[in-house]
């Protein structure tokens, strides 16, 4: 995996060893093509069976559901009896439906701002964490602890922090104005920045893997560069950031698969309603809704593939854009 | 260490544990025993009560109620009873809000219940089911065929603080129901009356505002003939001149009482997910809200010195005809149950004089059987309540109930939030329920939904 700077290792016995500069000597491994020896199978009968109950597991639990959610998708389905098929049915409604547009709108919006500012706070809680002194362990427990707060009791907790006469955040509006006459949760736009707000305080899990990637990075290129004269600055621009792409890019397409999925504490701080004005209906609970609410499984599983296709073009995109500022250079020190 | 031996078997026994579980019993098999999904934790003392005295009549002697309070994951979240069905685990009956009746007979989630009635009470369903409110008969009434037995009902009214009023200088003869029927106008001018605000323009204390508690779409729909279904085109009609007049009054209201003030007003006194003893009007800042005869336990426990009083809801001009709405619960039988003398001795001890005259008192809703309300078995305090049934209905029993609750509700928001005008509002409410109507084709509601009941005197 050179990814994370530890390289690829070659099945014993398989391909001839790797030149110092990285190519492959010889003709290339005849891959799959081998005739498997007796010992083979039986090694690999052995690892199946190993793995048997993750193989099982994901064939029960993802492999199965997903496909039937695909073929639910083309029927009118209330969980009872048996689904009727109406073609492409669904997805003409769903491309016709405004609270699909509305839910989806909201969810981008969610998505641009809460993605990048994550990766924003991740990474400069990673680079706290990272801080060469003796209370470290300390801090990270610290930046790290609002990560264990489950969203449920999150949520709860803005509801109080955004009262407009008591909340604190209120009380420091009050310092420029008039923090009494705001609601953050009673505005369309407001509740949305809340719930961004609130997804800040998870960012304690990316930093982690931020962490992660900074130890990674071997110190003599810092030492190199402070030799060559180059300030904290350069060194975090030219050095850090360059280096910590590959991890960028993995929060990134969690954090964008995440936001895609954004439902619980909107769902709480609405009272599952969306309101105001839809404001805070993002896709899941418009899903959510249509599945339990409304007992329109056909339609609502039409609506997870979509969600899923735009999930998958999302992640190729930012797979094809991460060529330009992926770098996959660094070695573990 | 684990050796390949060891980890194989406890891997098969695992599986083989597993595939056991999903093979677990579903509930016992014998039909003296009955298993119940009651009406919620917190009030599962009054369940017991209904269920003890069952069991101390002939018919219950020998019948074991296997109580289960499940909790609901939302208004119309029917997710755990679908799983139930599905899994073989449902219960014989089940305690259901009758709003979703239709919505779950429509797919195929409950069993009928005319048979039973054909063959244990030898009478015809119509004559069975004149026991009960006609409007509480017609929500569990789809295609037709009858889904279950009412239990409890309600109606909705305004709720008022006499000490707020008086200190406004209000005249209090005005808010007695039996002197007078208050309108539109002077409940607008009650509440400008009430309104003060700090030096910011913030709020202190509220009249009234039409969304506010039970103030829903409905609420007002039912005063202004706002209909959402139409039996005789079969085609939903919520695009209508009286739903815009619905969503009119929401905006007319709002220009006078700004949202974003309301709102931030609510959030303060009475904040999204808090617990009933904090609310504005226990708080002394809201001088009337709209509500039910189930704000009376709630006021009996956390305000019991507040003097808080019921009136009707406002009419167009002096003497319209009062109107309210009415919702409540039902025993109905899940898909797949068994069919028992047993199950329905239960049902008709639990829905009937003798259940109902043991759990309305308790609960401070009011009945839906007619001879327990005549005997006037229910908190003395619901009285004006009962006497707003015979002009009060149901919501619409339709199949696409959820989806029309949901569509009104947000409509509401974007009116008074100033998003949408009341025309747009009408035309968008239209374009998300009719389609989904217009694949029950034909769809009648019962011919009685929507006629006034008539309510034995004591």
């Amino acid at each position: 995996m050179t990814a994370t700077g530890v390289k690829a290792r070659v099945p014993v016995g398989d391909a001839p060893p790797e030149a110092a500069d990285g190519t492959a000597e010889g003709p290339p491994p005849e891959r799959g093509r081998r005739r498997l020896s007796r010992t083979d199978r039986r090694d690999l009968a052995l690892g199946l069976k190993y793995i048997s109950p993750w193989i099982v597991g994901i064939l029960v639990f993802v492999v199965y559901p997903v496909g039937y959610s695909i073929y639910l998708s083309f029927t009118r389905y209330s969980g009872m009896g048996a689904p009727t098929w109406v073609g492409l049915g669904n997805y003409v409604t769903a491309f016709a439906d405004p609270l699909v547009a509305k839910s989806t709108g909201n969810t981008l919006f969610y998505a641009m701002i809460a993605v990048p500012l994550g990766l924003v706070v991740a990474l400069v809680l990673a680079l706290a964490m990272n801080q060469n002194v003796r209370e470290v362990a300390w801090y990270r427990t610290i930046f790290y602890a609002p990560s264990l707060i489950p969203a449920f009791a999150m949520s709860f907790i803005f509801i109080v922090f955004l009262n407009p006469q008591f909340g604190v955040f209120n009380q420091v509006l009050n310092i420029f104005g008039d923090g009494a006459n705001v609601n953050l949760l009673g505005d369309p736009t407001g509740v949305k920045i809340a719930i961004i707000m609130m997804a800040q305080l998870g960012a304690g899990n990316a930093a982690l893997i931020f962490l992660a990637g900074l130890r990674n990075v071997p110190k003599t290129v810092y030492e190199a560069a402070r030799v060559d004269g180059a300030g904290p600055m350069r060194q975090f621009r030219s050095i850090t950031l360059p280096l910590l792409s590959p991890v960028l890019l993995f929060n990134l397409i969690t954090g964008v698969s995440g936001a895609l999925q954004v439902f619980t504490e909107a769902y709480i701080v609405t009272n599952g309603t969306g309101d105001p004005d839809a404001g805070a209906l993002f896709y899941m609970m418009y899903l959510y809704k249509n599945a339990f609410g409304f007992a329109e499984l056909g339609y609502a599983s039409a609506l997870a593939v979509l969600l899923f296709l735009v999930g998958l073009a999302l992640a190729l995109l930012i797979f094809w854009c991460s060529r330009r500022f992926v770098n996959y250079d660094v070695e573990a020190s | 260490m684990i050796t390949r031996r060891t980890f194989l078997s406890a891997a098969a026994a695992s599986a083989a544990a597993l595939s056991l579980g999903a093979c677990a019993p579903r509930g016992s098999s014998s039909d003296t025993v009955i298993r119940y999904w009651g009406m919620q934790a917190a009030d599962a003392d009054k369940d017991l009560k209904v269920i003890d005295a069952f069991n101390a009549t002939r018919a219950g002697s020998r019948i074991t109620i296997d109580v289960n309070q499940v909790p609901s994951n939302g208004v119309a979240d029917m997710s755990q009873i679908i799983t139930a069905v599905r899994g073989g685990t449902a219960p014989d009956v089940w305690q259901m809000d009758r709003f979703n009746a239709v919505q779950n007979a429509s797919i195929g989630l409950l069993e009928p219940i005319d048979d039973l009635i054909e063959e244990y009470e030898g009478v015809s369903v119509e004559e069975f089911t004149s026991q009960w409110l006609q409007f509480a008969v017609d929500e569990l009434t789809y295609d037709g065929r009858l889904y279950g037995l009412p239990i409890n009902t309600d109606a909705r009214g305004i709720m008022y603080n006499e000490d707020i009023l008086r200190g406004a200088g209000i005249d209090l003869d005005m808010f007695d129901p039996q002197q007078h029927v208050l309108t539109w106008d002077e409940l607008r001018e009650v509440s400008r009356k009430i309104t003060t605000t700090d030096s910011r323009g913030n709020f202190e204390t509220l009249g009234f505002v039409p969304w506010d508690g039970e103030g829903w779409p409905y609420t007002w729909a039912f005063g202004l003939d706002a209909q959402l279904y139409s039996n005789e085109t079969a085609s939903v009609t919520l695009d209508s001149p009286q739903w815009r007049a619905v969503f009119e009054l929401y905006a007319d209201w709002a220009e006078e009482f700004p949202y974003a003030k309301a709102d931030a007003f609510f959030a303060t006194y009475q904040p999204p997910n808090a617990p009933p003893s904090q609310t504005a009007i226990f708080s002394e800042r809201l001088g009337m809200s709209t509500t039910g005869p189930f704000s009376i336990r709630s006021n009996e426990k956390y305000a019991p010195k507040l003097p808080l009083k019921f009136t009707w809801l406002p009419v167009g001009a002096e003497g319209d005809e009062t109107y309210s709405w009415s919702g409540g619960a039902s025993l109905v039988v899940p898909k797949g149950a068994r069919m028992t003398r047993n199950l329905w001795e239960f049902m008709k001890f639990y829905t009937g004089f003798e259940g109902q005259s043991i759990v309305q008192p308790l609960l401070g809703d009011l009945p839906t059987n007619l001879r327990t309300i005549q005997a006037r078995n229910y908190n003395p305090k619901a009285e004006l309540f009962r006497q707003m049934l015979p002009t009060s209905t149901s919501r619409p029993p339709l199949p696409v109930g959820s989806v029309a609750w949901d569509t009104l509700q947000r409509s509401r928001s974007s009116v008074i939030i100033g998003s949408q005008t009341p025309q747009e509002a009408v035309a968008i409410n239209q374009l998300s329920v009719g389609p989904k109507m217009a694949l029950f084709e034909g769809y009648q509601m019962p011919a009685t939904y929507g006629q006034n009941s008539v309510i034995p005197e004591a």
